[in-house]
């Protein structure tokens, strides 16, 4: 059963510039896929309009079975609280503690709070930040910053995690910890789709690679 | 259901600590709401209390019939019986003359005053309470009854309640058209303040949003902020015009006094208070609705 479907899915912009170009592929369910290509390929472009932060021009896109492109505004809160973002800009809020930035998926799904807590918790140690938990952000490195992003990311246990250059700015030791957590996340049952430009990276893991280029697959 | 309750008592408890958390910001728009609605409320309970008082003098008008020395009690009865018939009179008194000095004199304290006189300078005369009816109609009555067979005059001073009356009401037209000028302040104000508090936190909004927070989950929060700060505000006008009321009493009492009449401001109702909540409870919560609006709808767009 495929959780993420593209049926002939183009998406282009004022000026006439198509970041997606007539694609059309599958993720199954429980599925890890890599997404790879060189910056400005579409692959920003393609996660986003899994997510419905960009809708598609033509073409639909089905999460779990909903059409994404043809989800009204109201709609879209509810499909995104079943997806994990991890952006590549992070987008932590530098005004609360990590364990703020955490619980507020929960808080907008409505968690009783009691739950809340141990799920954030629980979800920072897996990322190994438990002990940073009272830290403010703006302390943390780098790969500090991104591992915050990813608990925020699984803390209310989303059916499908995607992931944009999640390793972007990292070593490659760090690249590979990174890794490993989305496998087992993927492990647990969580469709997984990241995104990156370092195909070695990807190579280790054995999964399926779809290369994108100028929007289309690369051949 | 529950799980909106939550929700709900989330967004309230989060509004409450902004509130708590920035002091001095709360205070100020508090304050600036609170003087929009003193405004029309003390305009409102200054015509109030001057109605009730006009009221009480003037609603129920009394005419004099004095009726001429010539007459013998057949022309009272006679008078009488129209009286008793008259469509428009509700109750009639006769007061004799003799009973009308008396009463005079204790009034006035003016023992001895008989012996000076020789006569009753007095004449008979009804006190006629006519039916309710607007001011025309009495001043038509008036005239009928002054044109009585053996009627001396007729006493009726309707001028000054009409002018009392016509002032009330432009009072009151006036409590309503600022009423709504600054209803329409309470809206702005609120708007503005939501506005900025909203720009303030429109990373988190932004993120949130990205995250799966529906509008109505951004929203609440500063709705409920909104909220709270019209009922504090109109709290606080409604102390405030308690503490006014207090204050100016006794220089009333004492004016009225003068003129041998008990006047006095009176504090909102309990009713009245509540009223006064609803109303500025809904109107900055509209400011709110309509900040948040479209500051959501720029985000979207953007």
């Amino acid at each position: 059963m495929s959780m993420i479907q593209f049926d002939q899915v183009t998406k282009s912009y004022p000026g006439g510039i198509e970041a997606i170009k007539n694609l059309s592929f599958r993720v199954n369910k429980g599925e890890m896929v890599f997404l790879a290509g060189h910056s400005g390929a579409g692959k920003s472009t393609l996660l986003k309009l899994i997510a419905g932060i960009e809708r598609a021009t033509t073409g639909n896109v089905l999460v779990n079975g909903q059409n994404v492109s043809a989800l009204r505004a109201a709609q879209l809160p509810y499909l995104r609280q079943h997806i994990g973002l991890v952006f590549q800009d992070h987008k932590i809020l530098f005004d609360r503690s990590v364990f703020e930035n955490v619980m507020l998926p929960l808080d907008i799904i409505g968690f009783d709070r009691k739950e809340s807590v141990k799920r954030v918790r629980a979800a920072l140690d897996k990322v190994g930040l438990l002990k940073r938990e009272k830290a403010n952000p703006i302390g943390l490195s780098g790969g500090e910053q991104q591992r915050l992003c990813i608990a925020r990311a699984v803390v209310h246990r989303p059916a499908i995690l995607l992931a944009d250059e999640p390793t972007g700015n990292l070593d490659r030791a760090y690249s590979l910890d990174i890794m490993e957590l989305f496998r087992s996340f993927n492990q647990v049952g969580v469709t997984v789709v990241v995104s990156a430009h370092d195909e070695i990276l990807m190579a280790d893991y054995g999964q399926r690679i779809i290369r994108l280029a100028h929007g289309q697959f690369a051949t | 259901m529950n799980h909106l309750l939550y929700l709900h008592a989330r967004a309230a408890r989060q509004a409450a600590l902004t509130l708590l958390r920035q002091p001095l910001g709360s205070l100020l728009s508090l304050l600036m709401l609170a003087l929009a609605l003193s405004l029309p409320l003390g305009l409102y309970l200054t015509v109030q209390s001057l109605a009730n008082w006009g009221s009480r003098l003037a609603t129920t008008p009394q005419i004099t019939l004095f009726m001429e020395a010539a007459a013998d009690s057949t022309d009272l009865q006679a008078t009488a019986q129209t009286l008793k018939q008259h469509a428009l009179v509700a109750h009639s008194q006769f007061v004799p003359r003799d009973e009308a000095l008396k009463a005079l004199m204790a009034r006035n304290k003016l023992e001895g005053l008989t012996e000076g006189l020789g006569e009753n300078p007095l004449p008979d005369a009804f006190v006629i309470t006519p039916k309710d009816m607007p001011p025309e109609a009495l001043e038509r009555l008036h005239k009928e009854l002054s044109g009585l067979t053996m009627v001396e005059s007729a006493q009726f001073d309707a001028g000054w309640a009409k002018k009392l009356f016509s002032l009330i009401q432009l009072g009151q037209q006036l409590t309503v058209v600022l009423a709504c000028v600054f209803g329409g302040a309470l809206v702005l104000i609120t708007f503005n303040t939501i506005r900025l508090q909203v720009l303030a936190r429109r990373d988190e909004i932004e993120v949130s949003k990205l995250i799966g927070a529906t509008n109505s989950f951004i929203r609440r929060p500063f709705m409920y902020y909104a909220l709270y700060q019209g009922a504090l505000a109109a709290l606080l006008a409604w102390a405030g015009s308690m503490w006014l009321i207090a204050m100016a009493n006794p220089a009333i009492a004492e004016l009225a006094r003068l003129y041998n009449e008990g006047a006095a401001l009176r504090p909102l109702s309990l009713s009245e208070g509540g009223l006064l909540l609803l109303v500025a409870g809904v109107l900055t919560t509209l400011g709110a609705r309509l900040a948040t609006g479209q500051l959501l709808r720029q985000m979207e767009a953007d």
